[in-house]
C-alpha cells in the first residue's frame, strides 16, 4: 500500500486537494483558534471535508495537522496533545477515503526559526517533525506532505525527523517567492538548491505550494521541471484575498481564471497538482473535468 | 584612521551583519572624540540604506536583513550610553508601536518590521503577537507614539485591523497617530479602503513608508 500513490503518480497526473482552514471556518471553526482541536472535537465537521474532496475527484487528500507540530500546539497550549491530535487527523481523513484512494499526513512549518535567527536548534525541530510524523503515521497516512516550508534547513529537519519516524514515503513542498533574480524561499533558499538538498537527504516528491497564483506556479514548475526527475508537486494560491465591503474574504483569481492555467501546470511538468489558499473544491472538480478530459 | 575611511568600514559592517566590528568600530569613533550624531548618519545609516537596496534587488533575504538589524544595534548600543554622556540624543526617527493582532500568532514577518524600524532608528515598543486591540492603543497613549503598526497573516483576523482603526475614531484619537497595516492578506487597497496611513509589503518597505510619513520633528 505505502507505494501504491508513487505508483498512481508513473501512471498519471495525480489531483490533490484545495484549502483546509478556510473549509473549518465555514463550518464555524472561530478565528484565531487552533484547527487540529477539530479533529476531536468537531470529528465529523473535518471528515465531512475531507469526503467532499475525495467526492469531486482528489486522489489524495492531506490531513488536519498543518500545525500539528508540538512547536506550533504549544502557541495554542496544546502541546501536551500532539500525538492524539495528529493520531486523530489521519484516521479522519482514512474514515473518509474511499478505497485506493490516499491520505497525507499534512505537516506545515513550526513558524519559529532556528538559530541563529531563532532559538531552537535544528535536533529540536527535527524531534518536533519526527513525533508528528510518528502520529500521522499511526493513524493511518499514507504519504507525509511536509508543506508551505519557507526555510530549507527547517525542510530538511522535517524530512530528517518524519524518515526517522516512519516508513512512509515522504514528500516536500516549499513555498517560493519571485524577486527580481528568480524565485526564493524566505531565507533565501534558491529553487535549485531546494530541490537538490531534498532530493539527496530521501524526499520521494518535491514541488511548490502557497503564495504564487497559478499563473505564476505554471512559470515556476518550468524551472524546478529542469532541477529534479522526482515528481513535481504544484498547489497554487487563488491569487491574493480581498475583502469585500460585507467582510466577506474572495481570492482574486476568480474560478475560471484559476483553472485556466492548470493545463500550462500539467504540460509544464506537475506531476501531482492541487489548491492552496482560497481554493475549495469547486476549485478541485473543475481540476478534475480537466485531468479527466485530457 | 581617517574619517571616510572608518565610515566605509561602518557602512561594510552592516552590510556584512558583523555586529563585532560595528560595535568595535563605533567604540573607536568614541574614543577618538567624533562627533558621533555625525558618525551614525554618515557610517551607519548609508549601510542600512545598501542592505534595502540589496533586499530590493533579491540578493538579500531575511536573515541578511536580521543580521544587518543586528549589527545596527551592537553600533548603538556602544553609541547611545556615549550621547547620553554627552546630553546628546541620536535623532529619533519616531516612536512606533507594533504587534500582530488578536486571533493570530503569526509573528515572522512583524518581528522582522519591529527589528527593521529600530534598526532605522525608531523607538519600537513591540506588543509580541495576538495583541487585544485595546493593548495597541494603551500602550500608544502611554508612550506617546507616532505609528501603530498592525500585522495579521490571515484573512480572518485581518478585519481585526479595521476594528483597530475604527475603536481609535470611538475614542477620538485617530488624528494622533498614524496606522500602519502589513501581513500576506493585506494590500494597498486594503489599506485605503479601511482608512489606514500606509501599507507595506515588506520590512524595508516598512521603513521607508514610515519615514515618508513622518518627516523628522525638531
Amino acid at each position: 500500500m505505502s507505494m501504491g500513490i508513487l505508483e498512481l503518480v508513473r501512471q498519471r497526473t495525480v489531483l490533490l486537494d484545495g484549502a483546509m482552514g478556510t473549509e473549518l471556518m465555514a463550518r464555524g471553526l472561530p478565528q484565531g483558534s487552533c484547527p487540529e482541536i477539530w479533529n476531536v472535537e468537531r470529528p465529523a465537521a473535518v471528515e465531512d471535508i475531507h469526503r467532499n474532496y475525495f467526492d469531486v475527484g482528489s486522489d489524495v487528500v492531506s490531513t488536519n495537522s498543518f500545525g500539528g507540530s508540538r512547536i506550533k500546539l504549544a502557541a495554542h497550549g496544546l502541546e501536551a496533545r500532539t500525538r492524539e491530535l495528529n493520531a486523530a487527523a489521519a484516521r479522519l481523513a482514512r474514515a473518509a477515503a474511499p478505497a485506493g484512494k490516499f491520505v497525507a499526513g499534512s505537516i506545515g512549518p513550526t513558524g519559529k526559526f532556528l538559530k541563529p535567527q531563532g532559538e531552537f536548534s535544528e535536533e529540536e525541530f527535527e524531534a518536533a517533525y519526527a513525533e508528528q510524523a510518528g502520529a500521522l503515521s499511526e493513524g493511518g497516512a499514507d504519504v507525509l506532505l511536509i508543506e508551505t516550508q519557507y526555510d530549507l534547513r527547517e525542510a530538511l529537519c522535517a524530512l530528517r525527523g518524519a524518515r526517522r519516524a516512519s516508513g512512509l514515503p515522504v514528500f516536500v513542498t516549499m513555498t517560493f517567492n519571485p524577486v527580481p533574480r528568480g524565485y526564493f524561499t524566505l531565507m533565501g533558499d534558491s529553487v535549485a538548491r531546494s530541490l537538490h538538498e531534498l532530493e539527496k537527504e530521501g524526499a520521494l516528491a518535491v514541488g511548490a505550494n502557497c503564495t504564487l497564483n497559478s499563473e505564476q506556479m505554471a512559470g515556476l514548475v518550468k524551472v524546478m521541471r529542469k532541477e529534479t526527475d522526482l515528481p513535481l508537486i504544484a498547489q497554487a494560491n487563488a491569487g491574493q484575498p480581498v475583502v469585500e465591503a460585507d467582510g466577506k474574504v474572495t481570492y482574486s483569481q476568480g474560478l475560471e481564471e484559476y483553472v485556466r492555467f492548470v493545463p500550462d501546470i500539467v504540460r509544464s511538468g506537475a506531476d501531482l497538482v492541487g489548491g492552496c489558499c482560497g481554493t475549495n473544491p469547486a476549485f478541485i472538480k473543475a481540476m478534475a473535468e480537466f485531468l479527466v478530459r485530457r | 584612521m581617517i574619517k571616510e575611511t572608518l565610515y566605509a568600514d561602518m557602512q561594510k559592517a552592516i552590510v556584512d551583519g558583523d555586529g563585532a566590528a560595528a560595535g568595535r568600530l563605533a567604540a573607536e569613533a568614541a574614543k577618538s572624540g567624533l562627533d558621533l550624531l555625525e558618525v551614525i548618519e554618515k557610517g551607519y545609516v548609508p549601510g542600512l540604506a545598501k542592505v534595502g537596496e540589496l533586499w530590493e534587488q533579491g540578493e538579500y533575504f531575511l536573515p541578511e536583513l536580521i543580521s544587518s538589524a543586528e549589527a545596527m544595534k551592537a553600533a548603538m548600543a556602544v553609541l547611545e550610553p556615549e550621547l547620553r554622556s554627552a546630553r546628546l540624543k541620536a535623532r529619533t526617527a519616531g516612536k512606533a508601536v507594533i504587534g500582530t493582532v488578536e486571533g493570530d500568532i503569526h509573528d515572522i514577518g512583524k518581528n522582522l518590521v519591529a527589528s527593521m524600524l529600530q534598526a532605522g532608528g525608531f523607538e519600537v515598543f513591540d506588543l509580541g503577537a495576538d495583541v487585544k486591540l485595546e493593548k495597541f492603543i494603551e500602550q500608544a497613549e502611554a508612550v506617546g507614539a507616532d505609528f501603530i503598526c498592525l500585522s495579521a497573516l490571515l484573512t480572518t483576523t485581518m478585519a481585526n485591523q479595521r476594528r483597530l482603526i475604527e475603536l481609535l475614531k470611538q475614542k477620538d484619537l485617530r488624528a494622533k497617530y498614524r496606522v500602519l497595516v502589513g501581513g500576506a492578506p493585506a494590500s494597498q487597497k486594503w489599506a485605503e479602503e479601511i482608512g489606514a496611513d500606509g501599507y507595506a509589503e515588506n520590512a524595508v518597505a516598512a521603513v521607508k513608508l514610515a519615514k515618508s510619513l513622518n518627516p523628522v520633528r525638531s
